[in-house]
């Protein structure tokens, strides 16, 4: 049973910076690695695969971020119903699981979303990431898997100084007070 | 800190990258015809040269894929970097 229940449901606001966690998301892990497979997910979910490293790509409901060559994230764009959940992992199970082109996991309850909007959010990542954000900040939909604190990250760039970060539960409220904590002094 | 071109993700930190050891040893094709002394030598023994090594590292923070890498172990310059299963670029 999938445990969509988060510890943090909070939105702080900082000089030029807004964090908040949005959360249900729907979360699925893709994998695979043949064209069937990479055709067969654009094909159900109306949406481009990504194949070009560290990028993503978007419809009006979801968004596909490129994680490795042969993996992908899926998420919603927006809140979902849980009684919904399952009927999108039920369909890309049918098409894709079950007839052994990949695989599809559920990872709604494994990651967090925290959206990350204004002008200095790139300086407050800065303070406790090896990566550099100079071509990152200007490339939309670009992703990126780093370290943020010595915590695993996947970092989508969503818009001009938006972006969604996610991060395990289990790292989740840690990161929160990171961030609120580092905010401060930006 | 140095930095090493992921031929998945492009340039990142050091940071994110575990070692994996000694690339390009070969598992023997009947390990039970092996000696005791012989079955160590592929397990264990590892070479710790000072100079230009061919080992396997993973981007563990990252996508999470292995590669390998010639790097000289005396002042952590990086040669090359090509993906498993391709033949090293230099001998």
């Amino acid at each position: 049973m999938l445990n969509f229940n988060t510890t943090i449901i909070d939105t702080k606001e900082y000089s030029e910076i807004e964090i908040s966690v949005i959360e249900p998301i729907l979360k699925i892990n893709l994998r695979g690695k043949n064209r069937d497979f990479i055709t067969k997910i654009g094909k159900e979910l109306s949406i481009i695969t990504p194949i070009d490293p560290n990028t993503s790509s978007s419809n009006e409901k979801l968004n596909l971020l490129w994680l490795s060559p042969d993996e992908w994230l899926l998420y919603s764009n927006d809140k979902i119903d849980i009684k919904d959940v399952n009927s999108l992992e039920d369909k890309l199970f049918r098409e894709i699981s079950k007839v052994k082109l990949g695989s599809v996991t559920n990872v709604s309850d494994h990651w967090i979303m925290i959206n990350l909007n204004g002008t200095k959010i790139f300086e407050l990542l800065s303070t406790g990431c090896p990566f550099n954000f100079n071509n990152f900040k200007n490339s939309k939909g670009a992703v990126a898997q780093t370290l943020i604190n010595h915590i695993d990250v996947i970092i989508h760039n969503k818009n001009f100084n938006d972006l969604n970060l996610f991060v395990r539960r289990s790292f989740s409220s840690h990161l929160w007070s990171w961030m609120n904590d580092s905010a401060r002094f930006i | 800190m140095f930095l090493i071109n992921c031929p998945y993700c492009g340039e990142r930190d050091q940071s994110e990258f575990s070692a994996g050891g000694e690339a390009h040893i070969i598992r023997p094709k009947q390990p039970t015809e092996l000696s005791d002394d012989q079955w160590a030598e592929y397990l264990f023994m590892r070479k710790n040269i000072k100079g230009i090594q061919f080992e396997r590292w993973n981007h563990a923070h990252g996508c999470r894929k292995w590669f390998n890498m010639v790097r000289d172990t005396s002042n952590d310059k990086i040669h090359a970097v090509y993906k498993m299963g391709e033949k090293p670029p230099i001998k």
